[in-house]
C-alpha cells in the first residue's frame, strides 16, 4: 500500500481499520445468517460450502451477465438452495444436523470447484465502492475509505434483525422454535417449516457473503478464496451470543484481528503474524469455557440447539 | 403404555417428553453393524449417490456408465491405481478414529484436522531433538511423540467437556483453527528451515528416521501402521471391558452412572485415543512422506476422516473398507480428469453426495427390515 | 384478550366416559358433573384415572365411548384447539413456558393470532391493565427463567386467564409452592370462582386443600367414580376412606413374613439428605432413615414428593446438596467396585431411560453388572463375548424373559420384559442391599407376584431392602417398616404390625408441617 510508509504507525492503524471493514463484511453476512438458523434451533456447519458456492455463482453470473448485482442475486439463490437441502435432510427423523452440515460443506465446495473451473482465469466486473475517502489527497486514505455499500447493507441488516427478533411476530415465532419445539407445536405451528425457512435465509446470507468475496475483495474466483470464513462464523455467532448487533461488533473484531498481521508487516514486524489469526478462535474458546458449566452448557444458546445439550 | 394422543399435541400434554436427542444417531450406530440392515442401507445410499453423480455428469454430456468404469479403473483397475488408492486411504484409517472413538461415548468430535497438525508438529520436534538416536528407536519415538501430541490436544477437549460442560464439537472445531495457526506460525519462523525456498517448511527430521515403502509396493508402510491400529482399536472396543464400558456410556449415560462406571475417565480416554490416532496420521505424514512440517499437512485429511467414520457407522473394522472406498474415489479423480476433462473437484462432489445420501438413509434405519416384536 | 364476561363460566359434564390404553382400562364409564362457577376437586391415587379424564376433556386423548357436554351441548373434543375454543384450559404440573423469553412474550405466544409487527407499547399497556385486574402480579418485562417456581406457576394460571379460558383444570398446582403460596393461589382461585368468573377443577391429593377450598369433590379409584359429593357433606377421614378403599387384611397368604431377622447395624443409612430437583426447588429435605439387613423398609407416598430424586441420588444420577449416604458403615461412593463388594442392586422406574441401554442387545444388558468379572471377563480386562450368550440364556430361562433371542435389541421387548431383564440382572448376584422404585409398575399380575416373591426371598436371605412405591397396597404387603414421604420429607413412620392404613393415607395426602421455601 503506497503511502503508508509516510504515515508510519498511522498507516498501520489505517490499514487495520480498512482491513477490518473489508474483511468483516463477509463475516457479518454469514454470521447474521447463521444467527437466524441457530435461533430457530439448527446448526448449519455447511456454511463454508455455501459461502464458496455463493462466491462461485456470483462470479460466474457476473462474468456471463456483466452485472455484479445480478451476481449477488445468484449467490443468494445458490445459498438458499443449499440451505433448503440442509433443512430437508435435517427434517427427517434421527438425522444429526452437525453431520449434515459437514456433508454440505464437502458437497458445496466440491460443486463450487467443479462448476467454477472455467471461471478461474478471467476477470469479471466488480461491485462498486463508495468513495468515502475522497476528502483526502493521500491515496492510502482514499483506498482505505473506499467502502462497499454491502458493508452498510450488512449493518442495516444487523440492526433490523436485532429489532425484528423482538418486535415482530416472525421474530417471536423463530425464537420460540429455537427455545422450545414443544411449545411451538402446542400452538399449532410447524417447527420444521420455521427451521427450513430460517436455514434458507441463513444460506442465502452466507451466499451473499461469498459473493462479496469474489466480486469485491479479493475480487476474483479461485479455489483458495475462502480461508474458513464459513466455519469461523459458527464461532463468531457463539462469541456474539446469538445477537445480530453483537455479530456486527464481533465481525469487526475478528476482521480487525485478521488485518493486524498484514498491517504490522508494513512497519517491519513479522513475528507473530499468524498468531493474530488464532486470536479470534482463542477468544471464542475462552468465552465458551467461561460461560459453560457442568450443569448448563453454553449459556445463552437457544435451548433446542443440538450443541447446547 | 399409552396410545398416541391427538396429533401435534403430544408434547403439550404437559408431560415432559424424553427430549428428542440429536445424539441418538451416535448411540444407535455406535455398535457393531446392526445385522444385515446397516450394510444394506449403506449400499443403497452409495448406490443412490452414484446414480445422482451419473445424472449430474450426464448433464455435461458424459456417459454415466463410462464414468463408473473409469472410477473403478482409476481406483482398483491397475497396480498403479491400487497403490494410489492405498496411499490415499492410509491416513484416513487413522483420522476416522478421531471421530469414531469419541462417538462410542456419545461425543461428536470433529477435531481430526487439528490433531493431525499437532501430530506433525510433535513428530518434527521430537525427530529433530532426537537427531543422534539409533534409527529404529528414533522413528518409533518420533511417531509416538506425534501420537501423544494429538492425543493431548483432543484429550483437552474431552476434559473441557467433562469438567466444564464445553460442547466438544465447537471446541474441537476451534482447536482445528488454533492448531493450523500454530503450524503456520512455527513453520514461518521459530522452526523454519530457511534453506528451503520453494515454500515455508520446518526443519527436517533425520533421513534415518524416515520409513520406507512396503516391500514390493510403492505404498509407504504407514498403511500397515494404520491397519494395525484399526484392528487393535477394534479389539479394544469390542473385546475389552473398557470398550464395553464406553458403549454403555454412549448408549445411556444414566445407566452408566447406575452401574458405577468411571465416566470421566472413559471420556478422557476416548478423546485421547481418538486424538492419538489422528496425531499418528500426522506423524506418519512426516515420517513417511514429507520429512518436514508445512502447510501440506492441512489437506482435509481430518474432514474426510469424519466422513469415513460416519459412513462406517462408527465400526472400526468397516472403517478399513470405507477408507479404501474413499481412497479409491480420490485416486480415480486424476484419471477422470484426464479422460473426461472434468475438474478434480468431481470426486469431492461424489463424496459429498455419498455423505448426504448416507445421512438421509439413517432416517430409514429400523424401518427397512421388519423386526419381529417379542410379546 | 377477552373482556369481562357477563354470562356464567362453562359447565362441563361427562357421561359414561371410557378410555383404554392397550389392555388397561384407564377410565371405566366415568360420569361426573363439574358445575358452573364452582371449585371442584378431583381426588384419587396414582393410576386412578384423574389425569386421563382431564386429558380427554382437553382433547389430548380421544375417548373410546361416552359423551362430553359443555353447557349442555355435546361436543367431540378431538384436539386441544377445540377445547380452547370452548373456553377450556389446563395448567400442567410441568411448565409450558419458554424460560428465555419474557413474561409478556410468553403471554403473546399463546394467542391464536398475532399482528405482524408487535406494538410493544400498546401490548404492554394492555398487559399492565390485565395484571391490575388479576390476583397475582408479575412484571411482564421479566425473563421467565428468572422467576421462582411459585411465580412460574402463577404465570401459567395467568396465561390461561389472559387467553380467555374460563374452565380451568389445575393439575397439582401447589406441588412447587410453599404452604403460604399454596393458600394464596387457591384462595385467589376460589375468589374468582365465587365471583362467577371461573369454573375450576382442582386435581390434588392434599385433603386439607380439598376441605378448605373446594366445594364439590369427585373421587376416582381404578378408573371408576367411587363418589361424587359436596365437600360440606364430608370429613377428611371420610375422604381418605373413599380414596384408599377398605383396609386390606394385613396377614395375607404368601407374604411369608419370616419375622425379619434384623441385624442391629444399619446397612443403608441416610442422614440429612437435601436434594434440589429439576425445577430448582428443594425436592428432598433433610431426609434420614436406616435400613437394616434382613428387613424391608417401604416408603409410601404420592408421586412427585421427592421419591424420584431420592432414588436418583442413590443411583448416582443426581448429586445431593448436603447430607450423607452410608452403606455398611462406609460413605457410599457409587463406584463399581463398591457396588460390587457391598452387593448393591437397584431397580428404578422407567428402566429403558434409567437403567438399561436400549440400543444394546438383551444379552449385553444382562451383563451390565458382571461384564468385568468371571465368567464374562478374563482378568477384568478382556471381555469374552462368546460367554455372553450362555450367561444370558440362563437368566432368560430363570426369570422368564420373553425375547426373540438374546441378541435382540432391548427396545424390541415389551415394557414388562425390559423390567424383567433389569430385574434379572440386578437380582442374579450376591444382593445385600436392594433398592427398588415402583418395581411392578406396568406389569401384569403374574409378573408382579413373581417380583414380590423375589423381593421377599432377597430379604429372607439377609439383604436390606428399600422399597419406594406409589402403590400403597404393595408397600403394606411387603414392608416390615413403613415410612411416608410427603413434600420431600419423611413425615411418618410405623412398623407394619400395627400400621393404620388410614393414618398412612392421611400422611401421604398432607404436606409436611414445615417446608423450607
Amino acid at each position: 500500500m503506497t503511502g503508508t510508509f509516510d504515515l508510519g504507525w498511522w498507516g498501520v492503524a489505517l490499514a487495520i481499520v480498512a482491513g477490518a471493514i473489508r474483511v468483516s463484511t463477509p463475516y457479518l453476512l454469514v454470521s447474521l445468517g447463521e444467527t437466524l438458523t441457530e435461533k430457530s434451533g439448527r446448526v448449519n456447519l455447511g456454511l463454508e460450502g455455501t459461502l464458496v458456492l455463493g462466491a462461485m455463482s456470483a462470479f460466474a453470473t457476473c462474468y456471463l451477465m456483466g452485472s455484479p448485482w445480478l451476481g449477488m442475486l445468484a449467490a443468494g439463490v445458490a445459498g438458499a438452495a443449499l440451505g433448503l437441502l440442509h433443512a430437508a435432510i435435517c427434517n427427517l427423523p434421527r438425522v444429526n444436523d452437525i453431520a449434515v452440515g459437514i456433508a454440505l460443506f464437502i458437497f458445496g465446495i466440491g460443486l463450487a470447484f467443479f462448476l467454477g473451473k472455467p471461471f478461474i482465469e478471467p476477470r469479471a466486473a466488480m461491485l462498486p465502492s463508495l468513495p468515502l475517502g475522497n476528502w483526502s489527497d493521500n491515496p492510502a486514505i482514499r483506498s482505505a475509505f473506499a467502502i462497499s455499500p454491502v458493508f452498510f447493507i450488512g449493518i442495516a441488516l444487523a440492526v433490523s434483525l436485532e429489532w425484528g427478533l423482538k418486535n415482530t411476530r416472525w421474530g417471536l415465532v423463530l425464537r420460540m422454535a429455537g427455545e422450545s419445539a414443544d411449545a411451538t407445536r402446542a400452538i399449532g405451528l410447524s417447527v420444521d417449516r420455521i427451521r427450513t425457512l430460517a436455514t434458507m435465509a441463513g444460506g442465502s446470507l452466507a451466499g451473499f457473503g461469498g459473493g462479496f468475496l469474489s466480486l469485491y475483495y479479493p475480487g476474483n474466483w479461485n479455489e483458495g478464496l475462502s480461508s474458513g470464513q464459513g466455519l469461523m462464523a459458527i464461532a463468531l455467532v457463539i462469541f456474539a451470543r446469538w445477537s445480530p448487533l453483537r455479530c456486527f461488533y464481533a465481525s469487526l473484531l475478528f476482521g480487525g484481528a485478521s488485518a493486524i498481521g498484514p498491517a504490522v508487516q508494513t512497519v517491519g514486524i513479522t513475528e507473530g503474524y499468524y498468531l493474530f489469526y488464532a486470536a479470534p478462535y482463542v477468544l471464542t474458546l475462552g468465552l465458551l469455557i467461561y460461560s459453560s458449566s457442568r450443569t448448563r452448557t453454553l449459556a445463552g444458546a437457544p435451548s433446542e440447539l443440538s450443541i447446547s445439550r | 403404555m399409552e396410545d398416541k394422543p391427538a396429533s401435534g399435541t403430544v408434547a403439550a400434554a404437559g408431560e415432559p417428553l424424553a427430549p428428542y436427542d440429536n445424539r441418538t444417531w451416535l448411540s444407535g450406530a455406535a455398535f457393531p453393524i446392526d445385522g444385515l440392515e446397516s450394510l444394506l442401507l449403506l449400499l443403497i445410499a452409495v448406490g443412490a449417490a452414484a446414480l445422482l453423480f451419473g445424472i449430474f455428469l450426464a448433464f455435461y454430456g458424459h456417459d454415466p456408465l463410462a464414468v463408473y468404469r473409469t472410477l473403478y479403473l482409476g481406483a482398483f483397475g491397475t497396480r498403479f491405481s491400487l497403490e494410489t488408492t492405498l496411499t490415499q486411504a492410509a491416513p484416513l484409517l487413522l483420522t476416522a478414529l478421531c471421530t469414531l472413538i469419541p462417538a462410542r461415548v456419545g461425543l461428536l468430535v470433529i477435531g481430526a484436522e487439528g490433531a493431525v497438525v499437532l501430530g506433525g508438529i510433535g513428530a518434527v520436534l521430537a525427530g529433530v531433538a532426537l537427531g543422534s538416536a539409533p534409527a529404529v528407536l528414533g522413528t518409533v519415538l518420533t511417531i509416538a511423540a506425534g501420537a501423544l501430541a494429538g492425543g493431548l490436544w483432543i484429550g483437552a477437549a474431552g476434559a473441557l467437556k467433562h469438567f466444564r460442560g464445553v460442547n466438544e464439537t465447537i471446541s474441537t472445531l476451534l482447536l482445528n483453527y488454533i492448531a493450523i495457526a500454530l503450524l503456520n506460525h512455527l513453520v514461518s519462523g521459530p522452526i523454519r528451515d530457511f534453506s528451503q525456498t520453494l515454500k515455508a517448511q520446518s526443519w527436517s527430521i533425520p533421513q534415518a528416521f524416515m520409513i520406507g515403502n512396503i516391500p514390493g509396493w510403492s505404498v509407504h508402510s504407514g498403511l500397515v501402521i494404520g491397519l494395525v491400529v484399526c484392528l487393535a482399536l477394534h479389539l479394544l472396543l469390542r473385546h475389552t471391558t473398557i470398550g464395553f464400558g464406553m458403549d454403555v456410556l454412549g448408549g445411556n449415560r444414566r445407566a452408566a452412572q447406575m452401574i458405577g462406571l468411571p465416566i470421566g475417565r472413559l471420556i478422557l480416554l476416548a478423546c485421547f485415543l481418538g486424538g492419538a490416532a489422528a496425531g499418528l496420521a500426522g506423524a506418519i505424514e512426516i515420517v513417511a512422506v514429507h520429512g518436514a512440517a508445512s502447510e501440506s499437512l492441512v489437506v482435509g485429511l481430518g474432514y474426510t476422516g469424519i466422513l469415513v467414520a460416519f459412513l462406517a457407522r462408527q465400526n472400526a473394522l468397516v472403517v478399513i473398507l470405507v477408507a479404501l472406498l474413499l481412497g479409491g474415489i480420490s485416486a480415480s479423480g486424476g484419471l477422470l480428469q484426464r479422460r473426461f476433462d472434468t475438474p478434480h473437484a468431481a470426486t469431492t462432489v461424489l463424496e459429498g453426495l455419498i455423505f448426504l445420501c448416507v445421512l438421509a438413509s439413517s432416517a430409514f434405519a429400523g424401518r427397512l427390515l421388519s423386526r419381529p416384536r417379542a410379546s | 384478550m377477552s373482556d369481562k364476561q357477563t354470562k356464567a363460566p362453562p359447565e362441563v359434564e361427562v357421561t359414561d366416559l371410557t378410555k383404554s390404553f392397550a389392555a388397561v382400562r384407564a377410565l371405566d364409564q366415568v360420569s361426573a358433573k363439574f358445575r358452573a362457577g364452582r371449585m371442584h376437586a378431583l381426588l384419587g391415587e396414582n393410576g386412578a384415572g384423574k389425569s386421563t379424564l382431564v386429558k380427554c376433556l382437553m382433547g389430548y386423548y380421544r375417548t373410546d365411548a361416552g359423551k362430553i357436554l359443555v353447557d349442555g351441548n355435546e361436543h367431540a373434543i378431538e384436539h386441544p384447539r377445540a377445547a380452547h375454543r370452548l373456553g377450556l384450559g389446563m395448567v400442567y404440573q410441568h411448565f409450558t413456558l419458554v424460560p428465555r423469553m419474557t413474561v409478556a412474550e410468553n403471554f403473546l405466544l399463546g394467542r391464536d393470532s398475532l399482528p405482524a409487527v408487535i406494538d410493544w407499547v400498546a401490548q404492554h399497556a394492555l398487559l399492565d391493565e390485565f395484571m391490575a385486574r388479576m390476583p397475582f402480579k408479575l412484571d411482564p418485562r421479566r425473563l421467565v427463567g428468572t422467576l421462582a417456581a411459585g411465580e412460574k406457576q402463577k404465570l401459567e394460571i395467568l396465561k390461561q386467564l389472559y387467553l380467555g379460558r374460563r374452565f380451568l383444570v389445575l393439575d397439582e398446582p401447589t406441588s412447587v409452592l410453599t404452604p403460604a403460596e399454596a393458600d394464596e393461589v387457591l384462595g385467589e382461585m376460589r375468589r374468582l370462582v365465587d365471583a362467577h368468573e371461573l369454573t375450576v377443577v382442582l386435581i390434588t391429593h392434599k385433603l386439607r386443600e380439598v376441605m378448605q377450598f373446594a366445594q364439590d369433590v369427585t373421587i376416582l379409584r381404578g378408573g371408576k367414580v367411587v363418589a361424587q359429593t359436596e365437600v360440606a357433606a364430608c370429613s377428611e377421614a371420610g375422604l381418605a376412606t373413599l380414596m384408599f378403599g377398605e383396609a386390606l387384611p394385613l396377614e395375607k397368604e404368601g407374604t411369608a413374613t419370616k419375622g425379619a431377622s434384623r441385624h442391629d447395624r444399619a446397612y443403608l443409612e441416610l442422614e440429612g439428605l437435601d436434594v434440589i430437583g429439576d425445577r430448582g426447588t428443594p425436592a428432598v429435605v433433610d431426609v434420614g432413615f436406616k435400613v437394616h439387613a434382613g428387613e424391608i423398609v417401604g416408603i409410601a407416598g404420592v408421586s412427585g414428593n421427592g421419591q424420584k430424586e431420592l432414588i436418583e441420588v442413590l443411583a448416582g444420577q443426581r448429586e445431593a446438596q448436603s447430607g450423607s449416604v452410608r452403606v455398611d458403615g462406609r460413605p457410599f461412593r457409587r463406584r463399581r467396585r463398591q457396588l460390587e463388594s457391598k452387593g448393591v442392586s437397584l431397580l428404578t422406574e422407567e428402566p429403558l431411560a434409567n437403567a438399561a441401554v436400549r440400543s444394546m442387545t438383551v444379552m449385553e444388558n444382562l451383563a451390565l453388572r458382571q461384564f468385568d468379572r468371571a465368567p464374562l471377563s478374563i482378568g477384568g480386562i478382556v471381555l469374552k463375548r462368546r460367554a455372553l450368550r450362555p450367561f444370558a440364556r440362563a437368566l432368560i430361562a430363570r426369570y422368564g424373559i420373553r425375547a426373540g433371542s438374546p441378541s435382540a435389541r432391548l427396545d424390541t421387548l415389551s415394557g414388562g420384559n425390559v423390567q424383567r431383564t433389569v430385574l434379572a440382572r440386578e437380582l442374579a448376584r450376591d444382593v445385600r442391599l436392594l433398592i427398588m422404585q415402583n418395581p411392578c409398575f406396568g406389569l401384569d399380575a403374574a409378573a408382579a407376584t413373581d417380583i414380590r416373591r423375589q423381593i421377599l426371598r432377597a430379604r429372607d436371605g439377609g439383604a436390606a431392602v428399600l422399597l419406594v412405591s406409589e402403590d400403597l397396597d404393595e408397600v403394606l404387603e411387603l414392608s416390615d417398616r413403613v415410612l411416608v414421604m410427603a413434600g420431600g420429607c419423611i413425615t411418618y413412620e410405623t412398623p407394619r404390625a400395627n400400621a393404620d392404613r388410614y393414618e398412612i393415607g392421611r400422611h401421604m395426602t398432607q404436606g409436611p408441617a414445615r417446608l423450607s421455601a
